[in-house]
Formats: structure tokens, C-alpha cells, sequence
């Protein structure tokens, strides 16, 4: 990277092999706080039932059991609560992006009358969640006739002020003359937004995009207030269906948060390289 | 921008109206982005927020006209033990888990920040934790707590007993607190290596020169420097916990008896499960309050931040 020495070693009292070694050792062991639950999960998806609460855990299945991921998926409509998370997460992602990326632009770049107020508009919107705001929201939807449709669960999730800064902030760091040149050039200002703006973003893009699809793949409160079929029932209320009925073994619970996780991570295989960027880490080793 | 069109050889009655133009035309760009979202906002926000405030006063119960009651609900809910023990939870939550999000999240950051080889893989795999989905979260560590699971596996050689985490009272919030700090630290861990790889070397430099040690270097140089990004976590955290609801609604179903009920849960049950609208809606004033407090401190923060990019 950089060759940029570390902001602050805590440990220089000993020599820099020690140093390394006590470093190495801390961070692993603070890694394991966070991976272990993480490969609990995935080990215990292959195991089979009855060895789920033995007093030892036992970390490689003596038997595996892949059956678990089939059955797990049969048991309720999972693919179709799959799909519907699908559509309502990546529709909301869209959402996020194109609309925090046009007011994020419009706020860092452009003088208008009240354009003060609006900021303090959408900030003031951080307090106004779903979770506060759940009886109204519910009942708007209800006037608009969507309880139980992909646009209910989505629309209201569909922009939120948290994106609207990010872009905002990383559209600020843009001279503005490149925007001047491209107008005295004759571009139009969409053309400046998609061949100036977009191409500078995309870290910021990237985080939003994750952190936006991420926040509605775990979205729960509010499909369940406006979901009631089954058709339209999102992963995580047939996780909790899923749950609450004893019969099902807890092994296939486990299978079906696997499956739940992976889309997340894939997106952030896909999207890393930007995402560091995005979150300011570039001079990190 | 006169010697510009200058070579423009178009005639002067259309220069000044092409400037006229530009002049309206840069301002009216600026609207046209930032409308879809205030309108957006308008609907799914504030005319909500309104409303709430509206039904709060009323009886609403989805099925009769609502009748205006005045402030029969909050003076209701100030008389209901559960709800007094809900919002005292509900603060605890807030106070307990913003405290430890800051502070583990601050601690990662410093372990991340010593340059270790490797330090940058450890920061992807704590990251991990938060793109998992809650759900899973919530459903992994229920067994993980439960008197037979891994926590009181890994606890026993040190002389812990069989704890049960989510059925006593005693620890069913600090196990959620806990949860919630493991999910939710390695984001803010981020916010904080950001904010660490932001402070300039100089400043360590001089101080090591002027020989302050480790401890006084990360006091009087990290620390000041930091307090913009840690009063920012602080009070994301605190926004972050105030809303929560499928945490103790999974790991402990709000028990045991009411000992981590929050006030969300209290909404969706006041108006889902008993249809009482008006009531519910009083809560989420309720909350909104508790809200509004820390967006207070929030746009101080940023009015701060903002000052200073003009000055």
C-alpha cells in the first residue's frame, strides 16, 4: 500500500519480532470472538440432530449430513421466501442508490432556495424509522391498497437519509470545476452526472449498495406488519415460523441462516475492492 | 467565463439569454435531484409522524371511527407497569449497548491499527459479522446461550457454572447487549480506523519527540483528535439501538416476563396484536422523543462539521 508506518503501536515496548508474534497471536484471538459463532453455524448446518447439544462441540461432523439443506428448503415455501427477499432487497438497493446519488448530488453541487432546509429535512429523518413511525406507515399502505404486495414491503424502504450523506459527502470531494468545464463544453447535466459524477463514486457507491442491500435482506419488523400470506412472506418470517414450530430439528434452522448469509457475503466478495475505499481505510496494511 | 464565449461567435441576444438561462437553469437541476426524495419523505415520514401524533390523542382501534380522547393514552401509559418497565428497559438497552458498541469498536480499531501483518484480513473477518443477517445472528446465539450451548462450554474450565443466559433475568439484557455489541461493533470498528488512519503522523511524531509515551500519546493525541468520529458513533449507535426489535423478540421473547421487552415491541403489540392504534401511536411518540434527542445531538455534530468545510 502506502508505506505508511502504523498511526500508533501499542506494543513498542518489546522487540519488533516479539512484537509481531504478541500482535499476531491478540488478533487472532479477538478474530475468533467474531468468526467462531459465524463457523458454529455453518458446521453445526451439516450435523445431525441429536449431536446439536452434546457437551463438547464437535467441529468437524464425524457424519455429514448435506441432506439438512434439501429438507431444511422443503419444509416451507423457503425458495418462494427466498425470491420474494430477493426482489424487495435488490429493488431497495436500486432504490437506495439511485436516489441518495441524485439528492446526495443535488445537495453537495447545487445553490437553491431552501437547499439549507432540505439537508436539515433529510437529516431529521434519521429519527423517523420504520420502527417509529410503523403504525402510520401501516395504515398509509393500507390506504394505498399495498398490504401484501412487493411494493408495500418495498416502498417505504426505498430511500433513506443515510445513503442521501454518504453520496452527499463523497460528491463533495469533486471539484466543482470539473462540473464547470463539462458545462462549458456543452454537457448536459445528466451526461455530467453519468460521465463525471457516477465514475468518481464508485467506493462510496459500493458501501451504499452493501449496506443498503444488507439493511433490507434483514428487514423484519416491518414485512411482518404487512405481510399475512404466504405468498409474499420474505426469508426471515419463514425463518421465524420455521423456529417456533418444534418439530423442525434446529440443525435445518442453521442450514437455512447459511443460506440466508451467503448472498451478503457474495455481494461483498464482489464489491470489496471498492468498499475499502469507500470507508476511507485506503491506508490500511 | 466572458472570454470564453468570447470566441463564441453566436449573436449577443443569445449569449444573454444562454446566461440568463444558465443562471435559472443550474438551480432548477439542484431541485429536480433532491425533489423525488422530499416528496419521498413527505409521504413515508413526516405525514406518518404527523398522523401518529394525530391517532395518539384518539382511541383508534382499525374498526370504529376514532373519538378524540385527549391525552387519556399517555395518561394511561404513565399508569401501566409494563410500559414504565419497557421504556426503563428500553433505556438500558440504549445506555449499555451504545457505551460497548463505542468502546469495543474503539478497541478493534487501536488492535487493527498496530500494522501487524496480516491486521487487514482480521478487519474483513470481524466485518463479517456485521453483513450476516440478523436473524441468523439472533437464531446462532440462542443456541449458543442456551445452559447446554458453546458460551458455557468455553466458560466452565474457568470455573463458571451452567449460566442460564435468556431464562434469568439477571443476564437476559446483558446477553442481548452482548449480542448486539458483537454484531454491530465491527461497523463502527471501521468508522474508527477511518477516523485513526485520518490523524496526521506529524502529530505523533512530535509527540514521541517531545517524549510521551504510548498511553500519553493515545490520550492527548488520538483521543482529541478522534472525539469528532467517536461523539458521531456514539450517537449512531444510540439511533442504531433505540430501534431495536428482533433481538429480544428472538433470543428472549421479551422475557423472562417483561425484563427485556423494548419499546418497539410494545408498539407492534399495542397495535397488531390488540389493534389498539391510538395507544401504539402514543408510544411511538414516545420513542420519536427518545429519538429526537440523540438527532438533536446529531445536527449539532454536523452543524459543527459544516462550520468548519465553510470556514
Amino acid at each position: 500500500m502506502t508505506g505508511r508506518p502504523p498511526a500508533q503501536t501499542w506494543l513498542e515496548w518489546v522487540g519488533p519480532m516479539w512484537r509481531r508474534a504478541i500482535g499476531i497471536t491478540f488478533l487472532l484471538a479477538l478474530s475468533a470472538v467474531f468468526v467462531v459463532p459465524i463457523a458454529w453455524m455453518t458446521t453445526t448446518s451439516f450435523q445431525s440432530g441429536e449431536k446439536m447439544f452434546q457437551l463438547a462441540t464437535e467441529w468437524i461432523p464425524s457424519e455429514w449430513h448435506p441432506e439438512n439443506y434439501p429438507n431444511a428448503l422443503s419444509r416451507d415455501a423457503f425458495p418462494t421466501y427466498f425470491l420474494n427477499s430477493f426482489v424487495i432487497s435488490g429493488v431497495v438497493m436500486i432504490g437506495n442508490v439511485v436516489f441518495g446519488t441524485l439528492a446526495g448530488y443535488g445537495l453537495a453541487k447545487f445553490r437553491f432556495p431552501g437547499d439549507r432546509f432540505v439537508l436539515l429535512v433529510i437529516l431529521s429523518t434519521l429519527m423517523l424509522p420504520l420502527e417509529v413511525t410503523l403504525i402510520p406507515t401501516f395504515l398509509v399502505i393500507h390506504q394505498f391498497g399495498w398490504l401484501n404486495s412487493y411494493q408495500g414491503i418495498a416502498g417505504p424502504l426505498l430511500i433513506e437519509a443515510f445513503g442521501i450523506f454518504l453520496m452527499r459527502q463523497s460528491i463533495l470531494s469533486i471539484p466543482s470545476d470539473y462540473l464547470e468545464a463539462a458545462r462549458i463544453d456543452g454537457a448536459g447535466e445528466l451526461r455530467i452526472l453519468w460521465q463525471i459524477i457516477v465514475p468518481m463514486c464508485w467506493p462510496a457507491l459500493a458501501v451504499l449498495a452493501i449496506l443498503s442491500f444488507r439493511d433490507s435482506w434483514d428487514q423484519f419488523l416491518w414485512p411482518l406488519t404487512v405481510v399475512s400470506v404466504d405468498e409474499y412472506r420474505t426469508y426471515p418470517l419463514g425463518m421465524v415460523r420455521f423456529e417456533e414450530d418444534y418439530g423442525n430439528p434446529p440443525t435445518e434452522q442453521m442450514a437455512i441462516a447459511v443460506l440466508a448469509t451467503i448472498p451478503v457475503f457474495l455481494l461483498f466478495a464482489v464489491l470489496q475492492r471498492w468498499v475499502n475505499r469507500g470507508f476511507g481505510l485506503s491506508g490500511l496494511k | 467565463m466572458s472570454s470564453t464565449f468570447s470566441t463564441n461567435r453566436s449573436p449577443p441576444t443569445a449569449r444573454s439569454w444562454f446566461e440568463l438561462n444558465y443562471r435559472y437553469r443550474i438551480p432548477f437541476w439542484g431541485i429536480a435531484y433532491v425533489l423525488p426524495t422530499v416528496l419521498f419523505f413527505a409521504v413515508f415520514k413526516f405525514g406518518p409522524m404527523l398522523w401518529a401524533i394525530e391517532l395518539s390523542f384518539t382511541n383508534y382501534d382499525m374498526v370504529s371511527t376514532p373519538t378524540f380522547i385527549g391525552l387519556e393514552n399517555y395518561r394511561g401509559l404513565i399508569a401501566d407497569p409494563i410500559f414504565r418497565e419497557t421504556l426503563i428497559n428500553t433505556l438500558v438497552y440504549i445506555a449499555g449497548s451504545t457505551i460497548l458498541i463505542t468502546v469495543v469498536g474503539l478497541a478493534l480499531a487501536l488492535a487493527i491499527n498496530t500494522g501487524v501483518p496480516g491486521a487487514r484480513y482480521c478487519m474483513t473477518a470481524m466485518f463479517l459479522t456485521n453483513l450476516m443477517p440478523i436473524i441468523a445472528v439472533c437464531l446462532v446465539w440462542r443456541f449458543l446461550l442456551h445452559p447446554y450451548g458453546l458460551v458455557n462450554q468455553l466458560l466452565s474450565p474457568l470455573g463458571f457454572g451452567r449460566i442460564n443466559w435468556v431464562t434469568d433475568s439477571a443476564t437476559a439484557m446483558p446477553a442481548i447487549i452482548m449480542v448486539t455489541v458483537w454484531r454491530f461493533a465491527p461497523y463502527f470498528m471501521v468508522i474508527f480506523l477511518a477516523g485513526l488512519l485520518a490523524i496526521p503522523q506529524d502529530y505523533y511524531e512530535a509527540a514521541k519527540l517531545d517524549g510521551a509515551n504510548v498511553f500519553q500519546r493515545f490520550w492527548h493525541v488520538t483521543l482529541p483528535q478522534l472525539s469528532p468520529t467517536i461523539f458521531f458513533v456514539v450517537v449512531v449507535s444510540a439511533l442504531l439501538s433505540a430501534r431495536i426489535f428482533l433481538m429480544p423478540y428472538i433470543i428472549t421473547r421479551g422475557g423472562p416476563g417483561n425484563s427485556t421487552r423494548v419499546l418497539s415491541m410494545l408498539i407492534y403489540e399495542t397495535g397488531f396484536s390488540y389493534l389498539k392504534m391510538g395507544r401504539a401511536a402514543a408510544i411511538s411518540v414516545v420513542l420519536f422523543a427518545i429519538m429526537m434527542a440523540f438527532t438533536v445531538l446529531q445536527m449539532r455534530l454536523f452543524r459543527g462539521s459544516e462550520q468548519e468545510r465553510f470556514r
